[in-house]
């Protein structure tokens, strides 16, 4: 196993449907994610980045090809090992936050915690912490529909370190806010790649945030054209 | 959670009657002390037997008898209360019962007006040795307050030949209760009653209760036959309930799972969260159940109506109805969301 990269894909291949309907959302991806650093996944809509975000996750199964997180590989893994994977070593940012409308902010970020069985008051300072962090203090008993989109996003990004993964997968970050929070967002990212040494992986069309990332993988339907 | 609360309200409505009309249908035929009890042939409980009381006589003079004491049971009034008298031969009451004055005397005489009343109705109407009370519409005086530890404490006892008067039972009695010499002999006692007096029933007093069995076995049947269905009928509703409720939040737990809860964390979430739910439900169910019942009597027999009975069993035994029908009800949808897969929900809603 090479140390260098965390995460290793070889002829990574998702198709949807069957028949004439047949969806090939990725097409023989195989690509290496360096340790500690910021990918950057371009591609217009429909190229397949939400797709092979949710591989690498382990939220979704390949079709075809392998997927190895740390040398191990990820796509034998049960439903059991895959849950763990998620819960202590990967991060997910969604484009629409994804955040439970019926917990509270804090309540929100000790989700990941709350499910690896963190002491209460161990997973509350954590949360509190990131909270702090990420500029929302003050507003941990809100609801998140109570927050602004940017605010929302930032819940999201706390939610997603709040096990210190060693990967953060983020899907159209940026997507729903406008120029100021997207900078502020990034900043926020960089800070805990280049702080906590956390790899992160952004699939986004937005083109300041891939000129900015030290490496970047651009899709085009389903298939890498340049990294 | 209201839904539950109604099957708790059925189960404890349905469980409190039956026990209600157990207690007293059954009180009554088992603790009136004696070896043998002598019913009409086909009667279910004594207070709808008749049987000539001339066969007192001719039960005494078999061998190996020692009492053959008639006993004539009736539902009547006293005061604005309706309770079992039971008209006894006063001269027979020490040898058939077991009892303790609280105050004042047995009755001793075949006087009319005069009455021994149990604890509990002495309780209930308020009236002490010395007092009077109205015994179906006429004035008696209280000779005293008796306690037996049995149904007799909410019941009056006067002499045998008021009570055959009072209900028109001239030359009749509802049994007859019979104490043996040795009770090695009671089967051939019990053997030559029935020969002697085919229209009559003879049995061990402990048979008793069996022998109403019947009436009160077909009426658990129905019961049990009630409580499944309701039940049945809660646990679909509840499941489907619970299925929509779920639907509605399956983003939630697709989050859940995309942020690390495996499929037991999402089941476990769920089941505890209907378990709560139910504990409510049944908590629910139990307040609105005692509330009701309390305040309600019902019939046992002919005009008699008394207080339902609560049995603390019942309410322990609703309880864990609440609480399975909460658990079974959950498992089928929180096996269901646990499959959840976030990709498709993400992508689909």
């Amino acid at each position: 196993m090479d140390d260098k990269f965390i995460l290793r894909t070889e002829g990574l291949g998702k198709t949807y449907g069957n028949g004439p309907e047949r969806t090939i959302a990725l097409d023989s991806v195989s690509l290496k994610i360096a340790r500690g650093k910021l990918l950057a996944l371009y591609g217009p809509s429909g190229s397949g980045k939400t797709t092979l975000l949710f591989l690498l996750g382990g939220l979704d199964k390949p079709t075809s090809g392998k997927i190895y997180f740390n040398g191990v590989e990820v796509t034998s893994m049960n439903e059991r090992r895959l849950s763990r994977l998620r819960r202590n070593a990967i991060g997910f940012v969604f484009q629409n936050y994804n955040l439970v409308d019926e917990l509270t902010v804090l309540e929100n970020v000790m989700l990941t915690m709350m499910f690896e069985g963190k002491p209460g008051a161990e997973r509350r300072d954590r949360a509190e912490e990131l909270l702090r962090r990420v500029g929302i203090a003050g507003k941990e008993r809100r609801r998140p529909s109570q927050l602004s989109a940017g605010e929302q996003q930032r819940v999201a990004v706390a939610r997603a370190v709040a096990n210190r993964p060693e990967l953060v997968l983020m899907d159209e970050p940026t997507g729903n806010l406008d120029q100021e929070n997207s900078q502020q967002l990034m900043r926020l990212v960089t800070e805990m790649v280049q702080g906590e040494g956390t790899t992160c992986v952004v699939a986004t069309h937005n083109l300041e945030i891939v000129n900015e990332a030290p490496s970047k993988v651009v899709l085009k339907s389903g298939r890498i054209v340049s990294s | 959670m209201i839904g539950l609360a109604a099957l708790i309200l059925t189960y404890v409505s349905v469980q409190s009657l039956v026990s209600t009309l157990e207690i007293n249908i059954a009180g009554s035929v088992s603790s009136l002390g004696g070896e043998i009890d002598v019913w009409a042939k086909g009667a279910s409980y004594p207070l709808i037997s008749k049987i000539n009381e001339s066969y007192a006589g001719v039960i005494k003079s078999i061998h190996g008898v020692a009492l053959a004491a008639p006993i004539t049971l009736a539902p009547l009034t006293i005061d604005s209360n309706e309770a079992v008298v039971a008209g006894i031969v006063p001269d027979q009451l020490p040898a058939l019962l077991n009892y303790t004055m609280l105050a004042g005397t047995m009755i001793t005489s075949n006087q009319s007006g005069i009455l021994s009343i149990g604890k509990l109705l002495s309780a209930t109407v308020v009236k002490h040795a010395g007092q009077t009370v109205l015994l179906n519409g006429a004035n008696y005086s209280i000779s005293g307050v008796y306690q037996t530890n049995s149904w007799l404490d909410y019941s009056v006892i006067i002499p045998h030949i008021v009570a055959q008067r009072m209900i028109g039972l001239q030359g009749g009695t509802s049994m007859i209760v019979v104490i043996t010499k040795d009770p090695r002999s009671i089967d051939n006692v019990i053997g030559e009653i029935r020969a002697l007096l085919p229209g009559v029933d003879a049995f061990r007093r402990t048979d008793a209760p069996s022998n109403i069995s019947p009436i009160l076995a077909s009426l658990e049947a129905i019961t049990t036959d009630i409580v499944a269905i309701v039940t049945l009928a809660a646990v679909l509703g509840i499941m489907n309930s619970n299925l929509n409720n779920l639907r509605e939040r399956m983003r939630a737990f697709a989050i859940f799972k995309a942020t690390g809860a495996s499929s037991s964390q999402i089941i476990r979430l769920v089941l505890y969260e209907s378990l709560l739910i139910g504990a409510l439900g049944t908590l629910l169910g139990l307040g609105v159940s005692y509330t009701v019942l309390k305040s309600v009597s019902i019939p046992v027999v002919q005009t008699i109506n008394v207080s339902v009975i609560l049995v603390p069993s019942t309410f322990i035994y609703a309880t864990i109805l609440g609480l399975s029908v909460s658990f079974v009800a959950a498992l089928y949808p929180a096996l269901r969301i646990a499959k959840v897969r976030p990709q498709e929900v993400f992508r689909f809603g």
